[in-house]
């Protein structure tokens, strides 16, 4: 048995660990790519979201590697997502792939069930103390993985070269990928911290007084928020525009309170998100609609330039939250811009959008600063 | 007291629950004109671009409610255990109240089965707080709902017409305040289910009669029912179909049957809708006299793009003619009209010459090369 499953981020790291350390054999399918997409396209219903897309080719090419078994999480939505593993499996045996799809969930709400197919994929051999010390030590990586991850956000648009912060990030990716240890794990974060405060004292001398940067909290559906390939890489882009970016979900707080069913928090707990929507939108929605209604509404509190959605093409929740985000940004005054991704997005066209938006936001700030003005004519909601 | 009932969305499935409801509290219910081009405009104007047309439609029914006192946009999270309706159902009414005139107040009330009926007489007793009903009426008024609802859902028979059974509910709805006038001895009910019984036994409507007719080919029109009973946005395809076959629809089929027909996945449906679509779906594709299948679904629809996916798979393994028809604010009738002929002259020379067909398709799965 080979198992493997589909790419969201820097997910695969955490997954990765998770079989490794219970000796089982995993099949890390080539990176999210054009290719990718296109294989996942050619197969998918036409009207299907951009992550059903990405993960059937992630299949595909997996296949390619000799993966025979697919690992995925379900849900009982309302959200498409709790029913792409069923779908998935019909596609590919259509399409002449045998895959064994594993749903992880309890099926019809049966933790026994649960158990089994968690025993299915971890075979005999292991015990359930190894399993859950492996889940355990799988968590405090994705953990890490944020915590370099905010690092990253916050060393863009400080540090002088892009090129520079983007190969730390990747080398501390590697680094975390590779360690089995506790310490490892630790020393890798360490690391990335020591490396940019070094890098940002020899700035700091040079250039003293640089602007303080403009901050972007980025909210929405989180397979494009996670994945930058199906964001067309906006917090690198961002970065490089000198915005410190900030995101409403993070791998480790959907792992804890979809997978973990809240036990554990992650490194942002997505908890308080509900309170923070409940004037503008009461009710769950599935997926994260309600979380990024929360999420826009605590960014915007706490003095945010400005907030970005992004989601799929035809993606439920997420158009709910849409038609409540306009009452946000009146109320708090804080413009927000949606970005709509699928097959067809292209990067020039993101990054055209990015930077006129980031032109907006600046403006006011450089304004205020040289000379005072009509103060209100550049807000938002008149 | 009058309330605004918006002719959209819910409207096609849970009027009659409404109907009773509020007939019963004493209430007045009023609902918005059937769709035309004016609402549909005034919808478009209001709501998201990106939201799908008949959450469209609903925005332009509101606007479209005059002469009320209050808007009702009830949340209907769940219609029975273990399934959801749709997300933008869920954000009811929070995302259209861009729509919703200013100044006019809006009702609005969570059902959800899935926490059981207490939990629903509680959230109704809420509503019937705002009212200003207490809590006995609120429950004698549900148990009415859920008897018109029943009595409705009763009636949909095969030869059953959706526009008379509920210009019915209609009727006796409006019948609340010439009764109070004049105590007649019939009740409205009896009335109500006299008119009903009788549509129900009447070989249907005004149709031409052509039943006798062995050879009238019999086509399967699967979809949502605000889709396939809402006239304007489908461009009338229900009666153009009626004109040339014998259709069979999705909410003819009775649940016990549903639920029978659900074989063959791997994990429960968890959207009630789409289980009702894919379980008739699947009847359908089994069934050797439908001679073909069309798969009404809107743009945008994030449910339908997996369901019709796992229908169209029924379908194909089954050697059934199969079409989708999607719908959108741009819709043509020529487009439409053009694409129904193809359909059905298809399947009519498919009946002609049996299993000669065009070898288009042999290989885009496994089962086409078993023909």
């Amino acid at each position: 048995m080979k198992v493997t499953f589909p790419h969201m981020g820097n997910a695969w790291i955490v997954i990765q660990t998770l079989f490794e350390s219970l000796n089982v054999d995993v099949v890390v399918p080539p990176f999210n790519s054009k290719r990718t997409l296109n294989l996942g396209t050619k197969l998918s219903p036409e009207s299907a979201c951009l992550p059903l897309k990405l993960n059937l080719g992630n299949y595909l090419e997996a296949a390619n590697a000799g993966a025979d078994t697919i690992v995925i999480t379900g849900g009982i939505g309302p959200c498409r997502f709790g029913y792409y593993g069923e779908v998935e499996r019909q596609i590919l045996w259509d399409a002449g792939y045998n895959y064994e799809v594993v749903t992880l969930e309890p099926p019809d709400g049966s933790l026994a069930g649960l158990a089994k197919r968690i025993r299915f994929l971890a075979g005999r051999k292991n015990s359930w103390a190894k399993i859950l010390k492996a889940m355990r030590f799988a968590y405090l990586k994705s953990v890490a993985l944020d915590r370099v991850e905010d690092l990253i956000h916050a060393a863009r648009p400080r540090l002088s070269h892009p090129l520079y912060t983007e190969k730390l990030y990747e080398s501390a990716k590697q680094r975390l990928a590779q360690t089995m240890t506790e310490k490892g794990v630790q020393d890798a974060v360490r690391w990335v911290q020591e490396t940019i405060r070094e890098r940002q004292e020899g700035l700091n001398s040079m250039n003293e007084g640089s602007n303080k940067p403009l901050r972007i909290g980025i909210v929405g559906e989180i397979y494009t928020i996670l994945d930058p390939f199906s964001s067309v890489g906006i917090e690198e882009e961002l970065g490089r525009l000198g915005v410190e970016v900030d995101r409403s979900i993070y791998l480790s707080g959907w792992v804890g309170s979809h997978i973990f069913r809240g036990i554990a928090p992650g490194y942002r707990s997505i908890r308080s998100y509900p309170r923070h929507a409940k004037p503008f939108l009461p009710h769950f929605v599935g997926g994260h609609g309600l979380e990024t209604v929360g999420a826009a509404v605590k960014f915007a509190r706490e003095g945010y330039d400005g907030i970005i959605q992004i989601f799929p093409l035809s993606c439920m929740p997420e158009i709910v939250a849409a038609s409540v985000l306009p009452k946000v940004q009146e109320t708090y005054k804080i413009p927000i811009m949606t970005l709509i991704v699928d097959e067809h997005t292209g990067h020039a066209g993101i990054q055209t959008r990015l930077e006129a938006y980031v032109d907006l936001l600046e403006r006011p700030r450089l304004l205020r600063e040289s000379i005072q003005t009509r103060e209100g004519v550049l807000g938002v909601g008149g | 007291m009058r309330i605004g009932f918006p002719r959209a969305l819910y409207y096609f499935d849970h009027f009659p629950f409404w109907a009773g409801f509020f007939h019963s509290l004493g209430i007045e219910l009023v609902t918005s004109p059937a769709t035309h081009r004016q609402i549909m405009e005034q919808g478009l104007k209001k709501a998201s671009d990106e939201t799908c047309l008949p959450l469209k439609l609903l925005a332009g029914h509101i606007q479209a409610l005059k002469d009320v006192d209050w808007i009702f946009l009830p949340r209907i999270v769940s219609v029975e255990t273990d399934t959801y309706t749709c997300p933008k159902f869920l954000g009811i009414p929070e995302s259209l109240l861009t729509a919703v005139p200013q100044g006019m107040p809006v009702l609005t009330v969570t059902m959800n089965w899935r926490m059981g009926r207490r939990q629903v007489l509680k959230d109704l007793e809420g509503l019937g707080l705002k009212l200003g009903k207490g809590s006995p009426d609120v429950r004698m008024a549900f148990n009415e709902g859920i008897e018109w609802q029943k009595r409705y859902q009763d009636t949909m028979g095969a030869g059953w017409n959706f526009e008379d059974g509920i210009r019915e509910i209609e009727r006796a709805a409006k019948d609340l305040r010439e009764s109070d006038k004049v105590p007649t001895p019939v009740t409205w009910k009896e009335q109500m289910f006299a008119k009903m019984s009788s549509t129900a036994l009447k070989p249907t409507d005004e149709l031409p009669i052509v039943d006798q007719n062995e050879d009238r080919l019999r086509i399967a029109l699967v979809g949502h029912s605000y889709l396939i009973h809402e006239s304007y946005a489908n461009l009338n395809l229900l009666r153009k179909l009626r004109e040339k076959a014998k259709v069979d629809l999705v909410q003819n089929v009775n649940q016990e049957e549903v639920e029978t027909n659900l074989s063959g996945l791997r994990k429960k449906l968890f959207w009630s809708h789409s289980k009702q679509i894919f379980g008739a779906g699947n009847k359908f594709a089994e069934d050797q006299r439908v001679d073909g299948i069309i798969y009404l679904t809107c743009f945008g629809c994030g449910t339908d793009s997996m369901v019709q996916e796992l229908v169209s798979r029924r379908a194909r393994e089954q050697h059934k003619p199969y079409m989708v028809v999607t719908l959108d604010e741009h819709s043509g009738e020529a487009g439409l009209v053009t694409r129904l002929e193809a359909f059905l002259d298809m399947i009519e020379r498919r009946r002609g010459h049996e299993g000669y067909v065009s070898t288009y398709g042999e290989c885009l799965d496994r089962d086409s090369n078993a023909l």
